[in-house]
This record gives C-alpha cells, sequence and structure tokens, in this order.
C-alpha cells in the first residue's frame, strides 16, 4: 500500500511540473536557414546573387518569352505538331484568353526574378564583405532586375512593381504605366549599375554584366521609349568605348565555340550535364522531330522573303545562318534540311546545335546562350535614334556597318559557296535617300539581322499601328490597340484585387 | 484436449470414490435463439473439477463432498466466443441443483461497450456521435490495409484510394472535406495516437475499430481530431488456455471491365479522315500488312496471385494474458511488376503485478515492401506516368515487341522515315515496356507499440501511464534504367535512393475517477496530460551515367556522373496537451458529458501556439422513462445532443519562417555556381484552425434489439481554415505561408440501420447505413477563389470558391456540337478557324464571345450520397455474406480523354468516339469530328470531359462452410470459405475505376492537398477483382 501512495506522490510532481514545459515546443530549423539567418557574409550574398540570375535561363522549359517575341509576330509560326500546345497556336492567332498557360508561366518566372533580386537588394546593407565586391553585386542585382521588368513591361505594358520585399498585404498593387516601370524601375536600376559594374567582365565571368552591359541596356530601353537623344547617347558610349566589334562571321554568334565573342553585350547561359538541369532546352524545344526535337517557333515564308538576294539568287547569308530551308545543309553538310520538318517548309537554327554536339537522346541538354544584346543591335538602335532626330547621314553609316559585316561573311566564311569574293550586288551599302526611306531600311535590317531572336513583335508593336497591322494582316484577329500587349495572367487577376 | 483428459481423470476418480456423498447441478446450456451449445467448458473456479456439456447441451457437474473447500464454492460456465458465466452455490454435499443456462455471444458483449477517448464507456451512456466496426465485419475480406475495411462499414466514413495499386494510399474522410489543408482523421492505436497507420497492423490484428464523429467524442484528442478520430482496439490474450488459430487465404486477381479503344484498321480509318480534314497526308494502304493489332490495355494486365497467412497465439490465466501473432501478406498488381509484401509480428501482454497494479506491452514490428510503377498521374508527380495512360495512348498497329525481343519503342516500318511513322503511329512510350522497367520500390520497416501501467490508487481511482513509440525506417530506391529507340527514355539513366528515419514518442497520463452516490448518480472524472514529439532524419542520393544496367550494378556510387548529390534533412514537431472530461449518469436516464482540452504545438509561433477546445454533450435514454415503460416493442430510444471543437494545425513544419533554399544554380563563365532563394515564405501570427460540430441523433432499438437505427444531422464549421493563401505572383512564386483565413460548412444526416432475427434455423442480419453530404466554403481569406487541379501547362480544372464545394470543378460547359455554318454564325463567336463538328460552348454571361469568362462551376467529386449495405446469413454449418457499397451525385474530370476521344496528337483513340464521332450535319451533338487542328476549340477543359462518378459496387461476397468436430478431434473449429471481391460495379463512368480519388500529380503541384483537385483521372490503375479461398482453423 505504501508503495500505490509513492506512486501517487510521482503522480502528482509530473502533474504540477507540467505547464512548465514550453520549451519543449521549441523546434529549431536544421539543414536550411531562414531568410533570418541567412544574408550574413560574403559567400550568402554570391549565393543570393545567383539565385537571381537562375531565372534568366531557358533550360526551364515554361520559359517562353519566344513565344511572344517569334510565333506572335509575323516572323514565325508555332510548329510543333498540330494540335501539341494548343495555347501556342492561340497566342499566334490572337485568340488569347486570360488563362493562356503561356501567360502565366512567364509571369511567374520574370516576377520571381525580380522577387529574389529585391531581396538581396533589401538585405545588402547588413552583409559585411570587401566594398567593392559588394557594390558589383548589387549593380548585379539591379541590372537583372531590369532585365526581368524589361520583358514583363514590353509583354504584358502596364504592371505592378515592387522594388522592395513586399509582404503578403503589399503584394496587393496595382500597376504601373509602362512609362513609369521604365522611368522609376528600369532606367534609374540601369543607371545606378553602370556606375558600380566594372568596365569590362573576363571570360571566366561570361555572364555577368559590365558597366557597358548596363549603358547598352540603357540604350535599348531608351529605344523602346521612343526616347531617341538618350537612346543616342548610351548607345554612342557603348560604341566610343565599350571595345566591342561585330565578329567577321554572323554565325559565329550562334556557335558553341565562338559564344562569348566580342560582340556579346549581355547573354544567359546554359551548361550542359548539370543536375538541377542548366542545359538549353530551347535546342530541343526548336530541332526537328527527326532529331528528337519538338519543332516549334518555324520561320514563316513572310521572314524568308525578308532577306535580301541578288539578280544570281545569292541570298543574303544570315538567311541560311538563320533557317533551315529546302536544298541547303542542316548543319555540317552531313543531311539536307528536309522541308517536311516543318508545317511552313523552315526551321530557325539560332539555338540549335548539330548532334555531335548534343546527341539527340540529351536533345534538351543544349550549350548555347541566349543573346540578349549584342554590338549588332546597339549600331541599330544608334542608326535608328539619330535617323529619327533627323541625323540621316550618320545613321547611314551604323545601318551600314552591319550590312558590310553580313556581305564580308563571304570573305571569312569558308563554307560559303564561293568563299573569298563577295558575289556581285549583295546588300549594297543604303544611301542617304531621306529619313522615311532610312527608317524602312533600319527596321528591314532589324528584321533580318536580329531574327528569331524575341525581338521581331515587339518592334512592329513600336513601329506603331499601320506598320503592325501592315505586318500581321494574315492574323485577322489582330487589333492593334488590345493586342499591342498581352493579357495579365488569370493567375494574378484572381490573387491581386488591386488590378 | 486438456478438458477431455480432466474428464477422464475426473470419471477415474469418481469410480474411486464411488461411495463417497456428492453433489450434482445439472442442466441444458442454450444460445439467446434457444439452440443449445455442446462443448461448453463446465467446472468449479479454482479446482480440476469440471466438465463439459454434450451434444444436446446437457451438463452434469459432479462434486465429491471435502474436494472443495469453503463455504461456498463458483461454478464458471466458457465457451469460445461467449461470454463467461458464474454461479455461485453453497459448498453444501445434499444439495443438487439443475441450472438451465443461456450463454451470450461475446460480440454481443461487445456492442454493450464501446471504445471511447482515453477509455470505454457503455454503449447506452454514450451521447455523442460514434460509429462502431468489429472486426467479424471484416473477416472475409482480402484487404492488406486496415483503413480499408472501414469502406461502406460507417455511415459518413468514404473511404477511397489514389489507384488499385498494391500497397497503395488510402483516403478517408470523416463527414466530408473540412479544410483546405490535412483532411486525414487521426487514429489511436490501444492509446497511442499516428496519422498513418500503413502497414502498422494486420486486419486479423484487430478486435475493433472505432469511428468518432462529431466534435464531443473527438474533443478530447482535440489538438488533431479535427477530421475525426478513429480508435483501434487490438485483440489481446483472453484468460483461459491457450489456443492457436491460423487463417490462411489465397486467390487471384484479374482486371474488371476495360475501356474499349480502336484497333488497327479503326485507328487508320480515323487517321486518314482527319488527315483528309486537316490536308496532310494519310497513312498509305500499302503499310498496313506490315502492321500488328495490338490491344495494349489487355496487354499491361496479368492475372495476379494474393495470399495470407497468421498465426496466432494467446491465452492467459487470471493474471496474466498473452498473445502472440504473425503474420505474412503478398499481393501481386494486375498491372506487370507491382506488388506488395509484409511480414507482421506482434506481442500483446497484460499482467497484474498485485491487485492493484495493471501492466502491459504491446508491440507490433512489421516489414513491407511495395513494388511501385506509376499508377496515376501523368508523369509531373514524379512517377514516370501512370502505365494506364500510355496504354490508352498506344496505338494499336504498333508491336509490343521488336522481332528482336526488345520492346518495340519509338515505330519502325520498313520503307518509311522514323518522321512520318512518328507522325501516323505517334510517340508515346510502350506502357507494356515502361511497366517492367520500372525498378522502384519502397520499404519500411516499423515499430510501433506501447508500455502501460495502470494503478487502482483506491476504489474507482485509477492512474493509467501510456508511453508509446513509433519508430518507422523506410528506403525508397528507384533506378530509371535507359531504353527505347535510340536510348530515348530515361537518358543518361539514373538513380535516386532515400532513407529516411522516423520516430514519434508519446506519453500519456491519466487519472480517472468513478463514483456511484446513492445508486443513482453516477459520475465519472478524467483529467489527464500527454506529450508527442517527433523528429524525422534522412539521407538522399542520387547517382546517373550507369555504364552497367544490371540489376546487381544499381548501387549508388556506380554512376559515372561527377555531379553525384547527396543531401540530409532533418526536422520534428511537438505537441503538450492537457485535456480534463466530466460525465454525470442520472440513473441511466440522463447522461451530460464535458471536455476541455489545451495543446500547444511547435508549428506556430511562440505566443501562436496554444490552442483551448471545449465540447459538451447530453443524452436521454427515453425508455427507461416511466411513459415508455410499458411499450414492449420498443427496447432503446435514446435521444443526444452536442456541440464540441476541435482543433487542426496539419501545415508544414516551420511554417513562421522564410525558408532559404539551395539548387537555384546558374553559369558564370562556363562553370556552375550555386544559387539559393526563398523557396517558401513564412507568416508568425499562424494558429490553430477550429471545427466547430453541431450534432443532433437519436438511437432506436425495437422488438428486443432485432431492429436498431442510428441516425445523426449534423453541422461541421470550419473557422480560421489554415489556407496557403495564394498570393499573387507578382509577389514572387515561393510558397506562401498557411495563414487562418476561412470558413467551411459541411453538414448531412448519417443513417444506420440494423436487423437481426433467427427464422426456423436462418440466422441474418441485415446492415445498412447512408449518409449524405454537403459541403460549402463560406468564405475564403478575402473571398480570393483558389484554383488548383493542373491538367494542362498553367490550366487548371477546379476553382475553390465561396458557395461552392472545396475543389468544384469550373470548366467551360459544352453546349453540343455545330452541325452546320449558320449554327457557327448564330452561336457566341468562339475564335477564328470554327468549323462544323466543332464542339459548342455555352455563353455563360451572354457578351456573345466564348472565353474564359464562361467558365463556371459544374460539379463536383465530393459525392452527395454514400452507403454500403451488409448481408450475413447463417444455416447450420453455412454462413453467407454479401457487402454493397457505392457513392452517388459525384463527377470526375477525365484528363485522359484530352488526348483519346478526339483526334489530337498521335494517339489512339477510343471506340466510343470512333462510334459516335460527328461525320456530317446531324450526326453526333456528343463527339466532335477528328482533326488535329480544331485541337485548339475542342480540347478546351470543359463538361465534355467531366463524367458523373457515381457507382454501386459488389465489394464483396464470401460464402463459408464449418465443420463440426467431436470432442477428441484436437481441433475446436474449422472453416473454409471462398469470396469474390469488386464482382461487378454499375456505373455510367467510362473510365477503368470510378473509386479513385486523386493522382500522383499532386505531389508535386503546389498547394498539394488533394481535396482541391480530386477527381481528375489521367488514367488511373484500377482496384482488381479477387477471388480467394480461405481457412480459419481454431486449435
Amino acid at each position: 500500500m505504501k508503495r500505490k501512495y509513492n506512486i501517487l506522490f510521482l503522480l502528482i510532481i509530473l502533474i504540477a511540473l507540467f505547464p512548465g514545459c514550453e520549451k519543449f515546443l521549441d523546434e529549431e530549423l536544421k539543414g536550411e536557414r531562414s531568410d533570418v539567418q541567412f544574408f550574413q557574409t560574403a559567400t550568402d550574398a554570391e549565393l543570393a546573387l545567383t539565385g537571381i540570375y537562375n531565372c534568366l535561363t531557358f533550360a526551364d522549359a515554361d520559359n517562353r518569352i519566344w513565344v511572344f517575341g517569334d510565333v506572335a509576330s509575323d516572323d514565325a509560326a508555332k510548329g510543333g505538331n498540330p494540335g501539341d500546345q494548343a495555347d501556342i497556336d492561340r497566342i499566334d492567332n490572337f485568340n488569347i484568353a486570360a488563362d493562356n498557360g503561356n501567360l502565366e508561366t512567364v509571369w511567374a518566372i520574370y516576377y520571381e526574378g525580380v522577387s529574389r533580386a529585391n531581396k538581396l537588394l533589401d538585405n545588402m546593407d547588413g552583409i559585411e564583405m570587401d566594398g567593392e565586391r559588394k557594390s558589383q553585386i548589387i549593380g548585379e542585382a539591379k541590372f537583372l532586375r531590369a532585365y526581368y521588368y524589361f520583358w514583363l513591361t514590353n509583354i504584358f505594358g502596364d504592371i505592378p512593381v515592387h522594388l522592395t520585399t513586399p509582404t503578403p498585404e503589399e503584394m496587393q498593387k496595382a500597376k504601373s504605366l509602362r512609362v513609369d516601370v521604365f522611368n522609376n524601375a528600369i532606367i534609374p536600376d540601369l543607371q545606378d549599375a553602370a556606375t558600380r559594374l566594372p568596365a569590362s567582365q573576363s571570360l571566366s565571368q561570361a555572364g555577368r554584366p559590365s558597366s557597358f552591359s548596363a549603358t547598352a541596356f540603357l540604350a535599348k530601353s531608351y529605344l523602346l521609349m521612343e526616347d531617341w537623344a538618350n537612346a543616342e547617347n548610351a548607345a554612342n558610349q557603348v560604341i566610343q568605348q565599350g571595345g566591342y566589334m561585330l565578329v567577321n562571321i554572323y554565325n559565329m554568334n550562334f556557335q558553341l565555340a565562338t559564344k562569348d565573342n566580342l560582340e556579346s553585350i549581355f547573354t544567359v547561359q546554359h551548361l550542359a550535364g548539370q543536375d538541377p538541369w542548366l542545359g538549353n532546352r530551347l535546342n530541343q524545344w526548336f530541332a526537328p522531330r527527326a532529331e528528337n526535337g519538338y519543332g516549334f517557333n518555324v520561320p514563316t515564308q513572310s521572314f524568308v522573303d525578308e532577306f535580301e538576294k541578288t539578280a544570281e539568287e545569292v541570298y543574303d547569308p544570315r538567311l541560311d545562318y538563320t533557317v533551315g530551308r529546302s536544298g541547303q545543309p542542316w548543319f555540317n553538310d552531313t543531311v539536307m534540311f528536309d522541308p517536311s520538318w516543318s508545317p511552313t517548309g523552315y526551321m530557325q537554327k539560332k539555338y540549335l546545335q548539330p548532334l555531335d554536339e548534343v546527341p539527340r537522346t540529351l536533345k534538351a541538354d543544349g550549350e548555347l546562350n541566349f543573346i540578349f544584346l549584342r554590338y549588332a543591335d546597339v549600331l541599330l538602335i544608334m542608326a535608328e535614334a539619330q535617323n529619327e532626330q533627323g541625323k540621316t547621314g550618320d545613321a547611314v553609316g551604323y545601318l551600314n556597318m552591319i550590312r558590310k559585316r553580313a556581305r564580308e561573311c563571304y570573305l571569312y566564311d569558308e563554307n560559303l559557296p564561293g568563299y573569298g569574293t563577295i558575289p556581285e550586288g549583295l546588300l549594297p551599302d543604303v544611301e542617304d535617300q531621306g529619313q522615311s526611306y532610312v527608317r524602312n531600311a533600319i527596321r528591314h535590317e532589324r528584321r533580318v539581322e536580329l531574327g528569331f531572336e524575341f525581338q521581331r513583335f515587339f518592334d512592329v508593336i513600336r513601329y506603331g499601328e499601320n506598320y503592325a497591322n501592315n505586318a500581321f494582316n494574315d492574323k485577322e484577329n489582330f487589333d492593334y490597340n488590345t493586342n499591342k500587349f498581352f493579357p495579365i495572367p488569370q493567375k494574378e487577376i484572381d490573387t491581386n484585387f488591386e488590378l | 484436449m486438456r478438458n477431455l483428459i480432466t474428464w477422464l481423470s475426473l470419471a477415474f476418480f469418481f469410480l474411486i470414490h464411488f461411495t463417497a456423498l456428492s453433489q450434482t447441478i445439472s442442466g441444458t446450456i442454450i444460445d439467446k435463439n434457444n439452440s443449445t451449445i455442446p462443448g461448453v467448458s463446465i467446472y468449479v473456479e479454482g479446482t480440476t473439477i469440471g466438465t463439459t456439456s454434450d451434444i444436446d447441451g446437457y451438463y452434469s457437474l459432479i462434486i465429491i463432498s471435502g474436494d472443495v473447500i469453503g463455504d461456498s464454492l463458483t461454478i464458471v460456465y466458457s465457451f469460445v466466443g461467449f461470454k463467461p458465466q458464474q454461479n455461485r452455490i453453497a459448498n453444501d454435499p445434499a444439495a443438487n441443483y439443475t441450472f438451465d443456462i443461456t450463454l451470450l455471444e461475446e460480440i454481443e458483449m461487445l456492442e454493450e461497450f464501446v471504445v471511447v477517448g482515453y477509455g470505454v464507456q457503455k454503449k447506452s451512456d454514450v451521447t455523442g456521435a460514434i460509429s462502431s466496426i468489429k472486426m467479424n465485419e471484416i473477416n472475409n475480406l482480402p484487404i492488406t490495409r486496415i483503413d480499408q475495411a472501414l469502406q461502406g462499414k460507417a455511415s459518413g466514413v468514404q473511404v477511397s484510394q489514389t489507384s488499385g495499386a498494391p500497397g497503395e494510399g488510402i483516403k478517408v474522410r470523416i463527414r466530408g472535406i473540412g479544410t483546405i489543408n490535412n483532411n486525414d482523421p487521426l487514429y489511436i492505436v490501444d492509446g497511442i495516437p499516428t496519422k498513418d497507420i500503413a502497414g502498422i497492423l494486420s486486419p486479423e490484428d484487430i478486435e475493433s475499430m472505432t469511428v468518432l464523429k462529431d466534435a464531443a467524442s473527438a474533443a478530447i484528442y482535440g489538438a488533431r481530431a479535427g477530421n475525426g478520430v478513429i480508435i483501434i482496439k487490438t485483440k489481446k490474450g483472453k484468460q483461459g488456455k491457450t489456443s492457436l488459430s491460423y487463417n490462411f487465404y489465397s486467390g487471384f486477381q484479374t482486371h474488371g471491365a476495360l475501356t474499349p479503344m480502336t484497333n488497327t484498321n479503326e485507328y487508320i480509318e480515323i487517321f486518314n479522315e482527319a488527315a483528309a480534314a486537316d490536308g496532310r497526308d494519310p497513312i498509305p494502304d500499302e503499310i498496313v500488312p506490315q502492321l500488328s493489332d495490338t490491344d495494349w490495355m489487355k496487354e499491361i494486365f496479368q492475372t495476379a496471385i494474393m495470399q495470407s497467412h497468421q498465426l496466432s497465439l494467446s491465452g492467459g490465466d487470471d493474471k496474466t494474458t498473452y498473445l502472440i501473432s504473425g503474420g505474412y501478406q503478398q499481393q501481386d498488381g494486375i498491372i506487370h511488376n507491382s506488388s506488395y509484401d509484409r511480414v507482421n509480428l506482434r506481442t500483446s501482454i497484460a499482467t497484474y503485478l498485485t491487485d492493484w497494479l495493471n501492466l502491459g506491452v504491446n508491440i507490433t514490428s512489421s516489414w513491407s515492401n511495395r513494388d511501385i510503377i506509376g499508377a496515376s498521374g501523368d508523369g509531373y508527380g514524379g512517377n514516370g506516368g501512370s502505365v494506364v495512360r500510355y496504354a490508352f495512348f498506344r496505338t494499336p498497329p504498333v508491336p509490343v515487341y521488336e522481332p528482336n525481343g526488345e520492346f518495340s519503342d519509338l515505330p519502325q516500318f520498313d520503307g518509311y522515315s522514323r518522321a512520318q511513322l512518328n507522325t501516323w503511329f505517334g510517340d508515346g512510350y510502350n506502357p507494356v515496356g515502361l511497366a517492367k522497367k520500372y525498378d522502384w520500390s519502397d520499404k519500411i520497416f516499423r515499430t510501433f507499440g506501447n508500455l502501460f501501467a495502470d494503478v487502482q490508487l483506491m476504489e474507482g481511482l485509477n492512474f493509467r501511464t501510456d508511453f508509446g513509440i513509433d519508430l518507422s525506417t523506410g528506403t525508397e530506391k528507384r533506378f530509371n534504367e535507359n531504353w527505347g529507340t535510340d536510348g530515348r527514355i530515361n537518358n543518361p539513366n539514373s538513380m535516386y535512393v532515400n532513407t529516411e528515419l522516423d520516430f514519434t514518442y508519446t506519453w500519456t497520463n491519466t487519472l480517472n475517477y468513478k463514483k456511484t452516490f446513492n445508486e443513482k448518480h453516477i459520475t465519472s472524472f478524467l483529467l489527464g496530460t500527454e506529450v508527442i514529439k517527433n523528429r524525422n532524419h534522412g539521407h538522399i542520393g542520387n547517382d546517373r551515367d550507369f555504364p552497367d544496367q544490371s540489376p546487381n550494378y544499381r548501387y549508388l556510387g556506380n554512376g559515372l556522373a561527377l555531379n553525384k548529390s547527396v543531401s540530409e534533412f532533418e526536422d520534428g514537431w511537438a505537441l503538450l496537451s492537457v485535456f480534463s472530461r466530466v460525465n454525470y449518469n442520472y440513473n441511466n436516464r440522463f447522461l451530460v458529458e464535458a471536455v476541455i482540452r489545451t495543446d500547444g504545438s511547435s508549428r506556430f509561433a511562440l505566443g501562436k501556439r496554444w490552442g483551448a477546445f471545449y465540447s459538451g454533450s447530453a443524452g436521454w435514454n427515453m425508455h427507461h422513462e416511466k411513459f415508455l415503460k410499458d411499450v414492449n416493442w420498443l427496447s432503446q430510444m435514446k435521444l443526444r445532443a452536442s456541440i464540441g471543437q476541435t482543433g487542426n494545425q496539419e501545415i508544414r513544419l516551420y511554417n513562421y519562417l522564410s525558408i532559404i533554399e539551395d539548387e537555384y544554380n546558374y553559369p558564370i563563365g562556363g562553370a556552375m555556381n550555386i544559387g539559393y532563394a526563398v523557396a517558401s515564405f513564412g507568416n508568425v501570427n499562424t494558429t490553430w484552425e477550429t471545427t466547430t460540430t453541431y450534432d443532433l441523433g437519436l438511437d432506436l432499438a425495437f422488438f428486443d434489439d432485432r431492429l436498431s437505427l442510428i441516425t445523426d444531422y449534423y453541422w461541421r464549421y470550419t473557422t480560421d481554415m489554415l489556407i496557403p493563401v495564394p498570393l499573387p505572383p507578382s509577389g514572387g512564386s515561393a510558397d506562401p505561408p498557411f495563414i487562418n483565413a476561412g470558413e467551411v460548412l459541411n453538414r448531412g444526416l448519417e443513417v444506420e440501420l440494423f436487423w437481426q432475427d433467427t427464422k426456423k434455423k436462418l440466422k441474418y442480419q441485415i446492415g445498412g447505413n447512408i449518409a449524405t453530404l454537403y459541403n460549402e466554403v463560406l468564405s475564403l481569406s478575402n473571398g480570393r477563389p483558389i484554383s488548383a487541379g493542373r491538367i494542362d501547362n498553367g490550366v487548371y480544372a477546379t476553382l475553390t470558391e465561396e458557395g461552392y464545394s472545396i475543389g468544384s470543378f469550373y470548366l467551360y460547359e459544352m453546349e453540343g456540337i455545330f452541325q452546320n455554318e449558320l449554327d457557327i454564325f448564330t452561336h457566341a463567336y468562339q475564335g477564328p478557324n470554327i468549323q462544323p463538328g466543332d464542339v459548342k460552348f455555352k455563353d455563360q454571361n451572354g457578351d456573345n464571345k466564348i472565353n474564359e469568362k464562361d467558365k463556371t462551376h459544374v460539379g463536383s467529386p465530393i459525392p452527395d450520397l454514400m452507403y454500403g449495405l451488409t448481408m450475413n446469413f447463417n444455416r447450420g454449418a453455412w454462413d453467407l455474406s454479401i457487402f454493397f457499397q457505392g457513392v452517388m451525385g459525384n463527377e470526375y474530370y477525365m484528363q485522359v480523354n484530352h488526348d483519346i476521344e478526339g483526334f489530337y496528337r498521335g494517339f489512339n483513340v477510343t471506340k466510343r468516339y470512333y462510334d459516335n464521332r460527328w461525320t456530317g450535319e446531324g450526326t453526333s451533338d456528343e463527339y466532335p469530328r477528328a482533326s488535329w487542328k480544331a485541337t485548339t476549340n475542342n480540347k478546351k477543359p470543359s463538361t465534355r470531359f467531366l463524367e458523373p462518378a457515381s457507382y454501386f459496387r459488389l465489394k464483396n461476397i464470401s460464402l463459408g462452410y464449418s465443420f463440426a468436430f467431436g470432442e477428441n478431434a484436437g481441433i475446436k473449429a474449422l472453416r473454409v470459405y471462398v469470396s469474390a471481391q469488386n464482382l461487378f460495379t454499375i456505373t455510367n463512368y467510362p473510365g477503368l475505376d470510378p473509386e479513385m480519388y486523386d493522382s500522383d500529380n499532386l505531389k508535386t503541384e503546389k498547394r498539394s492537398n488533394p481535396d482541391l483537385a480530386a477527381g481528375i483521372d489521367w488514367g488511373t490503375y484500377p482496384m482488381p477483382r479477387i477471388y480467394t479461398f480461405g481457412i480459419n482453423i481454431d486449435l
């Protein structure tokens, strides 16, 4: 019996001790860090910075800016198997509902990039590290934030802007006008980045922007805003001091061995054989089914017809660098292009690697960059900015630098038939026949020079309603005012009541 | 045997003492239905004096004077399956007695008492809403998981499976879907709580299961009882001699009805029709002789075996009882290469160390292995895609094997290019190859059990302490073999191994006091504390590029990849609770109960951790009232009412923190750089979700309990619902935190009806249950709806929105097929290129154009009605039981029909589509024309793909025969039976199985609560039809 009361005594102690055990409920986070514990050291800053870059890649098949830049334009059709990826078809035909899947995925990826940049920039103050690198990290983060906003506002027009990490309440955010997205986010970020970033990046840092990358990007932004004077000024700085040049052969920009060359200003990098994936999936998305590709984003006849040819039917060499067509070899001369691969009879080549570089079975693990900005673009921006300000004579000079490089591929590319001599009458210099004439010449040159670099749609919209209606005349649903920007995705509308 | 020996020695003894004085006790032993019971042991307690009843139930016990010391002696009547009875008589050699004894079956005794939270209650005292299930009801079901046994047996309990693959997970929903987060009930196994009972027990280990449905009965488990509680009581040893039982069944399984698909000729016909419509090249006639005609649906299935062996040994004396059991279960899948095996061992011992101290231990260990194949979904969830889906897709002209014996992959026929053949016959995977190449297993070793001590401190006051452990260690291993044309599938090969150790301990202390005052006021009081702590620790390793793919080489480290990866994780949670319950019973007429429980959870931030939950209930046993005393046909009438609260904290751990994760990498200068980013946002303000249930119940029994009826009506409100409120993607894509926002209502009527009677020699029982369910979201955070159920990139099928049920389907409504140009012209504008034969959608908002604003709520995967019907018949040695089960009023979205009920990719089409497609004006108003170009319009997520999912299924029918044995046969009982499961199903559902619930896809979908996106069928592994033969032997 005595034992029994000992047990009772023990029990009373147990129950009495009980409420003091709040500590029992403390569970520490292990194996991971919370945002409070992170952002302490230089290493943390670098890790978070890489996280911002991560949203750039085309290792994510949902990164579909090509659907907007190319397929929606007059340059490309959807391609692929009929019926496959019907939502891309709907964009091609301007039958676009807010629940179109391509809207949401691009929106989410690019805003995630913004969000990661905001998070790092918010926390940079508290990080103890070398001052020079710290400033560069801020510069890179701002450059990347500008990059994401640039695509978002070009695709969607007026959009919500966050420049610091929002609380869930602050995520309820109204749209800013597109002009304000440029003036309050993109331009200031790029101006600041230009002061922080180094004048050049070594090859071991390929993929990071330099100060001139930021300035060139500024020029491009001013171009989109039609702020010609500032565009000219920024482009001029890059031309005078940037140290960039046009590579001898146009195609060197789109080949593995010669990527990250002196023409590159800012590129999205890819690397094969990584886990998680960092290869370029466009190598599969755009390749013919016969090579284990999906065959999307194929050139239209209209695009092919834009290329000049001589009286002897010798085409602008950029055509065959850009497009696979009947009667022409398909990479490395081993196979001829088969027009049955594509519903239009053409396929584009700028993101594709030959099978001896990337085997059929690893098709999605390509290594080519996406070139966001190259020197040729800056020269064309310069030409356009000057021409629009009435400096047509100067503009023609820059324009002709592009044409000269294109025709002179015949002097450098031994694979071209008749290599060594520029064919008679190929791509002659444009003469100053007035502002309007030169404007058309520049527009033509942008289309062929920058074809399939995801720019055409935005150029067409920029050129205005008349040009757009003319260019898109076979898209019966296209209405300039409705369709110059794409609808904000349903998922955003459903969750952001300030819209 | 021992009885026989006793008998003989007693007879011998009797002969020797022939002349001595003796006392004779005799009589007949019968059961409740007046049948005599042979073989009953009759003995004098504390002695070896005894006898057994003869074939007519007659017994005669002779006690020699002087053999028993004392003034009185106790005679015990005992028989397996019946409650023992005792008779106390005077030890007087002169007195002879005749006692006719009626023994009551043990099962009926069990019905008198039901297991409730932290204790047992007389059924007549219960004031909450409870359903209980006896093991004998599930005896003949060839099931591998115990939660399957609940299906159709308890009203308001919905049991469904993600797929029919062996060992696949089960979803149990009690009284609907109360929340947008976790809806799984809490299980209490011998006092120890767990959220996952997979593999713990074999169905043979269970004595009873009790479902606590309303908050009043569940509130004592407050913390995690928001979705209801299922209390499982395992079998224990019984006082008496050792008994050994062996249960065995073995059987085979086949597939049920398959969806008819087109054959090669039909396929070519429809392909060429679509090609003509779209201006493409047809399949040339010359190729036809080279083509196969494969029925892929048949090819993936096999006849599979299953077997189960269970051996148990139990017994005990007046102090100690024990039970030891072991079992082996094995089930092959009806689709190649899927299976489930389990070995389980259990020990249960309890002993009275002194008359006031009872100690015991229950330990279960099990080892299981599941061979997994893709059974649902399209691979988005990481399983590689459902084999059934690919069987739907693969076109019939392609053979299963190439002439060289390898699995065929991309179609290859002489004289045609691969591009042509891919266009004609598709490039989907070979489902037979896919199934057989799977090398994916999940092995789990789990030990679950408790130690307890029950101390009687004084009369009526008991202290009990329970220490339980749940230790589970598992290894999931998967090798993705590289195969197919040019090695295109899984290139490079890769491997994944996840080893995980999960440990939870639970320590519960309760103090229980019972006291009756003046014989009329019966009170009891419970006070308890509980601590639970969990820790989970594991490693994941990845490797790639194995130069040798042979099975013995499939181990981490053998791959050639330089960037193998390894990661480690550890996390944990804790709960701390104090609870109390008071019961008051006035003369068995009025019953009142009140419960309070306070819980602290580690999942919430400091200051938000504690939640208190209250409940109260009352009952009135009206049949004890004077005004009903004389109503002979009414044996019970009880009115119950309850109101109570329960909590829910099942959100991700560390929800209050924003968490940084790795793997956001990027190459700089040709070298990979590791990147980090915020993967989930935290919220420090999150706290408990509360479910408040109001329940009104009426229990009736008539004609000496032959007919009984239990009815309940309930309203269940979930408030402060824990929702990962979707944040605008413009704020970033990290997972949103759970916050408290939203209210859900579930309400319904539950009826359980039971009739039992004996007509001549036929004994029969008929039990049915039916439950209605109405589910509505009353509010969501700021009215923001949540879309879920991804059916294509960025396309979702469900919308959870105020005023509709959770996971309600939100789609375009199909109005028919455009028959002609005028039809198109006069209808709302659907986009360019619409032609006669295309699907016509309803213009819901009347703006004369079809866009996303015309989507509307069109149905729900939640059934309006669920029911079960069980019938047992017993006549002589024969027994027959039949069990039907079904649901009504729900719909499923057949995502797989996107691709096989139209001509959209290089996939096969259903025979139904082939037979009924539109081919000209007036030919069809249901199935559009065959055309790839029309996909954009015809494949829109619409009611075209929404199918009724009601079904009525014969879950089980079994027929048994029990052999009779003489007393000295050495065998107590032998029963053999045959049974069939899922023998037939009545349904309009065109998929393989209307019992599917959700899919593997949800595993990676953000906010992956299955209930937000239930009922999406991507082609699902169906339930097998099972035929078994079984034996039950008792020694």
